[in-house]
């Protein structure tokens, strides 16, 4: 038998904040359910936070960055395609300004993420164009 | 005594329905209003099923009675608002009879309920996107407010206002500044004294003009003005209002970045796809929608060579200039926390993995966190700040039923599938579950009219576009009300919705359109 190892952590689906503990064995989740210390769930998950994460392990993730070459995406490496969007943005915020970019934020992220996010929004960008799906 | 209004909590959030659930089997009256017969009315004392959209005249007619009774909490409102008799003028225009009229809702019920509300000792107000979701959703919320400062129901154990995040950090994103308007830690962009601290601490000149909200953003790239777009963990092709018409406007931009975990509907409009690292595969922290902070923590490897999104962001920063050398998502924390110590001061990773969750405001290390905010509105003595009460008046929706198409249709979430279902798709096949695929809800003397079956595909229509969906009868809808879910991409409801905003938040009316329901003729 592989060993099996628990993680504790906070569900990412809706607002409640539900505490969970990940079983994991392999690299891989194999159980996922509620952590009775939890403030906010006290044990209980509902069906997304105990059986919505088999997604992680899907074959459809995405696995590299693709850049689309005639209509088409082509695997990039990390250099190739953080180099082309540099260039992209660089040439549209030197056109346009920086008004001209919107940064769509994520609500699913975590804080540091978001903090970065619109960092980069503000100080690289130089615009406030920056909004997510908080509204709805 | 807690009003619920225009939140679905048994399917959007199950985890707090069931503390209602429990607490109501207990004692706790709850008065559910809702144009839906939605599960949680089996615990309710009273249920108001109201018109769609007819939410300002239901409450400004529950502040009337109250105000006629004189059950509103007099020496609250003198130490604590401004307005008071403008409301109280205001609300006046808002007779019983008038909002039965508006609403549907019997004045009897609407009597109980304000005297529910207002004598309650503790009464709470929890709302969801049934209150947001309108082309009024800030005059909506406005009058959420008003009920609050009318009966001093805010600032103590068992009250308040409580709107209910539909995502795991919709609190946090905002709190660190994903806004148009508020740098991080709650402060408005207008703050000249904090912006010039936070140039210097960036090392840059920060531009001070309010940003677009995404209705803004859309409607510049119809004007081709805005010519780039990066969107992080989104798929707004599917859940945006008026599908095709959010398809066209990102064709036209010159250049779109998706940064997200699968090829979603959006990604595949865009000119470079970026992995990111997802949940249980990285460290860090969500707010939840009791501003409590927690630790989210690495489980798994990625898949690939996918990255943390704030890498991603890092890298690209410093490749065009402006350098980002994050090593850990604790280092960022560190620098939220310099940032916004008013909030975050104290939450160290350290805390937080030892107290499990900090509840912000929390300046200092020795600080407990803060369950209950406003609490000082109950010292005695008037305030230096007064809170104004803002009048507002009931506006109809925008598309209202006609002979072409003479159903309202609402749209909201279904308990299994999470919002464009591009995650919760992966359900194994063996779990149990109660709906595989989008349904037109729809009441049974409509159907009847239409000699639509249970389970018999039916064409829903509006002036956008049509969508062919399974009809499933149920009185959980009113007459000639239809509701369906946007989980499910072969059914893209958001063909049907209507590109309506409200002007203030840019939200769009998703509660309400005018559709036509048809047989499929064979």
């Amino acid at each position: 038998m592989s060993e099996r190892t628990q993680v504790e952590t906070t569900c990412a689906y809706c607002g409640t904040g539900c505490g969970l503990i990940i079983d994991v064995e392999e690299d891989r989740i194999v159980r996922v359910r509620g952590n009775k210390a939890a403030p906010v769930n006290q044990g209980q998950t509902c069906i997304k936070g105990a059986f919505g994460y088999h997604y992680i392990h899907s074959e459809d993730r995405l696995r590299t960055p693709l850049i689309k070459k005639n209509g088409k995406f082509t695997e990039a490496t990390w250099q190739e395609a953080l180099n082309y969007i540099s260039t992209k943005l660089t040439a549209i915020k030197q056109q346009f300004g920086g008004d001209a970019f919107s940064m769509f934020a994520c609500a699913r992220a975590t804080n540091e993420v978001n903090y970065v996010t619109q960092k980069f929004t503000r100080a690289v960008m130089n615009t406030n164009n920056i909004d997510g799906c908080n509204r709805t | 005594m807690l009003l619920l209004i225009g939140s679905n909590t048994t399917d959007a959030h199950p985890i707090i329905a069931n503390r209602m659930k429990k607490a109501a089997k207990k004692g706790l009256k709850i008065v559910v209003i809702d144009p839906r017969k939605i599960s949680m009315t089996k615990s309710s004392v009273k249920h108001l099923p109201l018109r769609v959209g007819s939410d300002i005249a239901l409450m400004n007619g529950i502040m009337n009675v109250i105000i006629e009774n004189e059950w509103h909490n007099q020496p609250f409102v003198e130490q604590n608002s401004a307005k008071f008799e403008q409301l109280k003028k205001h609300v006046a225009s808002y007779p019983l009879d008038k909002v039965e009229q508006i609403t549907g809702v019997d004045k009897k019920d609407i009597f109980e309920a304000a005297k529910l509300y207002a004598l309650a000792d503790r009464a709470m107000i929890c709302y969801t996107l049934g209150i947001t979701e309108h082309h009024c959703g800030v005059n909506n919320v406005f009058d959420i407010a008003n009920m609050a400062l009318l009966t001093g129901h805010i600032g103590r154990v068992g009250t308040g206002i409580m709107p209910l995040r539909g995502q795991n950090n919709v609190q946090g994103a905002g709190d660190m500044g994903c806004l148009p308007n508020q740098l991080p830690g709650g402060i408005s962009l207008a703050d000249s004294k904090y912006r010039n601290t936070l140039e210097q601490a960036w090392n840059v000149s920060l531009n001070p003009t309010i940003g677009k909200t995404q209705t803004g953003m859309l409607e510049k790239m119809e004007d081709g003005l805005m010519k780039a777009l990066y969107i992080i963990g989104e798929n707004p092709i599917v859940a945006d209002v008026h599908k095709n018409h959010t398809t066209e406007l990102f064709k036209k931009l010159d250049f779109l970045v998706v940064q997200d975990l699968f090829m979603t509907e959006t990604a595949e409009l865009a000119d470079v796809v970026l992995p990111a690292k997802g949940w249980a595969e990285v460290e860090g922290t969500y707010t939840n929608t009791d501003r409590r902070v927690q630790r989210v923590r690495k489980a798994v490897s990625a898949q690939g060579i996918a990255l943390d999104d704030w890498k991603i962001l890092s890298d690209l920063a410093t490749l065009m200039g402006y350098p980002m050398n994050y090593q850990s998502s604790e280092q960022i924390w560190n620098e939220v926390r310099q940032t916004a110590p008013h909030l975050y001061g104290g939450m160290s990773y350290e805390r937080l993995e030892k107290e499990m969750s900090l509840q912000y405001p929390c300046p200092d290390e020795t600080h407990p966190g803060t369950a209950i905010i406003h609490q000082e509105l109950h010292l005695k003595g008037k305030k230096d700040r007064l809170a104004p009460f803002t009048p507002v008046d009931y506006t109809e929706p925008v598309e209202l039923p006609d002979q072409n198409y003479p159903f309202t249709l609402t749209t909201g979430r279904r308990y299994e599938p999470y919002n464009t279902h591009t995650q919760t798709k992966y359900y194994p096949d063996t779990l149990k579950r109660k709906q595989f695929e989008e349904t037109v809800d729809i009441h049974p003397d409509d159907a009847e009219r239409l000699t639509i079956k249970n389970g018999e595909y039916v064409l829903v229509s509006s002036r956008r576009g049509e969508v062919k969906v399974k009809a499933r009868i149920t009185e959980e809808v009113q007459p000639n009300l239809v509701f369906m879910s946007f989980h499910w991409p072969e059914v893209p409801t958001n063909v049907l919705t209507i590109n309506e905003f409200d002007p203030i938040s840019g939200t769009a009316e998703y509660k309400a359109c005018a559709v036509n329901v048809k047989k499929i003729s064979s």
